[in-house]
């Protein structure tokens, strides 16, 4: 179990679906201004047009943990864009382990009613939630 | 369109794995239509490159190119100029662009990272078929537009085997049978009779009967 | 030495002709060919010698046929288009016939990938009917594929396999009409369990006329089980039990099912027995050779016509 020091020290990047938050211009900013360095944030208009290339430069750009955040399953604007948003997420996480990295580096996300529906919340309770993963590989200096 | 698949990825990485300088160049033709050379999966077999090294402390210069044809010696002719800085090619393209490249820079290493598989169709987004063996005699016009030289696990020319059941092949229940299709198909336009004559043995010498084949044009040629 | 096919002396004077079949050995031994012909012997017109059944390998369909003639027995040589290519078959053909071997059975055979061998390349150079014609044009007109004059003709009765429970239903008949036409003057269908459908079928042989041009034999396969059935009916390509069967079978205890399934063997070549356009029966005892003579007792085709 990693201790809140090394979650601290961990980056998370997010992929989300700027229809989640009509604010999210606004409240992306203010997240991004107090959290800093350890988050980055990437609003997509629909989680559908996520590509597993995102999700693995996130990871080679040095990114612990990436979320991926879409609506609720049925409820995609678009349809099918969350539904699409979960076959290339697997597909990314199955890239992930050929080369031996721990899918749980990447994980979406249908957001529910009760979820906080601005994404600066959004963000903190994940921030905030313990993710058991630890530093990833790629952040380790060379030997 | 010609359809290939990626290799599995330790394969690709032992392939890899004496060259520390490497470029991987895709082709947007056939195989970017088949998901599996293209400018995006260039991207992503780079990338995982690239992070399999960095976790097994190599170091590694890994970069990307995608060419609009790794057939074609105009398209290959991009490359001439950055060629020299790599140790070795891993290309993306199908058997044809493998070869291509490699005979433009015959002092390089070309790598296959696709497993090329068939003359295919697109039958749904994801979903690819072989329907052509390019056998250089094409009989489509008896058979109803279906070739049981590509569909017919046996290649059979005068009906369907002892195998057929609820229309489907036996060698894989997810196939239908191309011999019921091809009789549905004719039955249904009243051209059944077509298939009463005994096809005789077919003349294989126009596939590869006589070993690699090759097409001359005078009239395309400078 | 210009011996003549026993299997079409007695389908030519009339008889009810009765076949079995015999499975070479995985291995180099003669003895297990020589005990499933003695087993035989006198029992059947002719025995069938498979070719690499279900794509596995084993001791080659020509041998095994050579060392049955030597036993007495006339074989019935089965050659499948999926290990050979044109020039090996018409060799094949050619040696066979002069080994003294008299009957051919011309198949496509199963698919590699149900075998022991799934990385073979199918070769399926020619298809069944290809070889049934071939055979024919080398007999009759001393001509192999291409045209080209052979020194003397091979001596073979042709035969083929028809399933008459395969799909699609309605073809079948225009396939069995093709390989009379070809040349195929035998013909042993796919076991019968399925009678309704089998005397559907053989009507419809009988409305083209087809009765008249070729000799039908019903395949026969005693089940040595419930569970074989079950198995065969969801598993072996071609095969088709009906649940009745597979009921009456289950209903037995197991250490009556073998005895039950003689039954049905019997009862089912009585009801061939009474098919106008049947002329005889296969029986395809699966590594069951020794039951054979005690079937062709039962359903009173014993003793064989002596010709």
């Amino acid at each position: 179990m990693e201790t809140k020091e090394e979650r601290q020290g961990l980056n998370f990047y997010f992929f989300f679906c700027q229809r989640i938050d009509k604010e999210q211009e606004k409240n992306r900013r203010t997240i991004e201004k107090s959290m800093g360095d350890k988050v980055r944030l990437f609003p997509i208009p629909c989680s559908g047009r996520i590509e597993p290339i995102h999700i693995l430069r996130a990871l080679e750009k040095g990114a612990d943990k990436v979320y991926v955040l879409t609506c609720r399953e049925g409820l995609c604007r678009y349809r099918e864009g969350n539904l699409r948003a979960k076959k290339r997420v697997s597909y990314a996480q199955k890239l992930m382990e050929e080369i031996g990295l721990e899918k749980e580096r990447v994980e979406l996300i249908n957001l529910k009613k009760e979820n906080g529906m601005t994404i600066d919340t959004l963000v903190e309770d994940l921030v905030g939630k313990k993710t058991n993963i630890g530093s990833s590989p790629l952040n380790k200096p060379l030997l | 369109m010609i359809t290939a698949e990626r290799k599995p990825f330790e394969e690709i990485k032992e392939m890899v794995k004496p060259y520390s300088k490497l470029l991987v160049v895709g082709c947007g033709t056939c195989v970017a239509e088949c998901a599996a050379g293209g400018e995006k999966e260039v991207a992503l077999l780079a990338s995982a490159l690239r992070m399999e090294a960095r976790m097994e402390n190599r170091v590694v210069e890994i970069d990307e190119m995608t060419l609009d044809r790794q057939c074609v010696y105009e398209f290959i002719d991009q490359l001439t100029e950055t060629v020299d800085n790599y140790d070795a090619i891993l290309s993306l393209g199908c058997g044809a662009g493998v070869q291509a490249v490699s005979d433009v820079f015959p002092d390089m290493t070309v790598l296959p990272a696709l497993n090329t598989t068939f003359l295919g169709e697109t039958k749904a987004p994801g979903v690819w078929m072989e329907n052509c063996r390019g056998c250089g005699d094409c009989k489509l016009h008896i058979f109803g537009a279906i070739c049981p030289v590509a569909r017919c696990a046996k290649g059979l020319f005068n009906g369907p085997c002892g195998g057929s059941k609820d229309k489907r092949c036996e060698v894989h229940p997810d196939t239908p049978c191309a011999w019921h299709m091809i009789i549905e198909r004719l039955e249904k336009k009243g051209r059944l009779e077509q298939l009463n004559n005994i096809y005789p043995p077919v003349d294989w010498s126009t596939g590869q009967g006589k070993g690699p084949r090759k097409i001359e044009r005078e009239d395309q040629m400078i | 030495m210009k011996r003549e096919s026993n299997l079409k002396k007695v389908l030519s004077a009339g008889h009810f002709a009765v076949t079995a079949e015999c499975g070479p050995p995985k291995g180099a031994d003669e003895g297990p060919i020589k005990k499933k012909g003695g087993m035989l012997k006198g029992y059947v017109d002719s025995v069938n010698v498979t070719d690499n059944q279900t794509g596995v390998v084993r001791l080659s369909s020509l041998a095994a046929c050579v060392i049955l003639k030597e036993e007495g027995i006339d074989p019935v040589l089965q050659m499948v288009t999926r290990d050979r290519n044109r020039i090996a078959l018409q060799s094949d053909i050619l040696g066979a016939s002069a080994l003294g071997i008299r009957n051919i059975l011309c198949l496509s055979g199963d698919h590699q990938s149900f075998g022991n061998q799934k990385g073979a390349k199918g070769v399926f150079d020619i298809d069944s009917i290809q070889l049934i014609h071939t055979v024919k044009t080398m007999r009759d007109e001393g001509k192999i594929i291409g045209g080209e004059a052979l020194t003397a003709p091979p001596q073979l009765f042709i035969g083929a396999a028809e399933n008459p429970f395969a799909d699609p239903f309605s073809y079948r008949v225009l396939r069995l009409g093709k390989k009379i036409r070809a040349g195929a003057e035998f013909i042993q269908t796919q076991c019968i369990y399925d009678i309704p459908r089998f005397k559907e079928w053989i009507g419809m042989v009988r409305d083209e006329g087809m009765d008249q041009k070729v000799y039908i034999l019903g395949g026969i396969t005693p089940l040595k089980s419930a569970k074989m059935a079950e198995y065969m009916n969801g598993h072996v390509a071609g095969i088709t039990i009906p649940e009745g069967i597979i009921d009456r079978m289950k209903k037995v205890p197991p250490k009556d099912q073998r005895e039950e399934g003689i039954k049905i063997a019997i009862e089912t070549i009585e009801a061939l027995k009474e098919m106008k356009g049947i002329h005889g029966v296969h029986i395809m005892a699966i590594e069951w050779e020794e039951i054979v003579p005690q079937i062709v007792e039962k359903a009173n085709l014993y003793p064989r016509p002596s010709l």
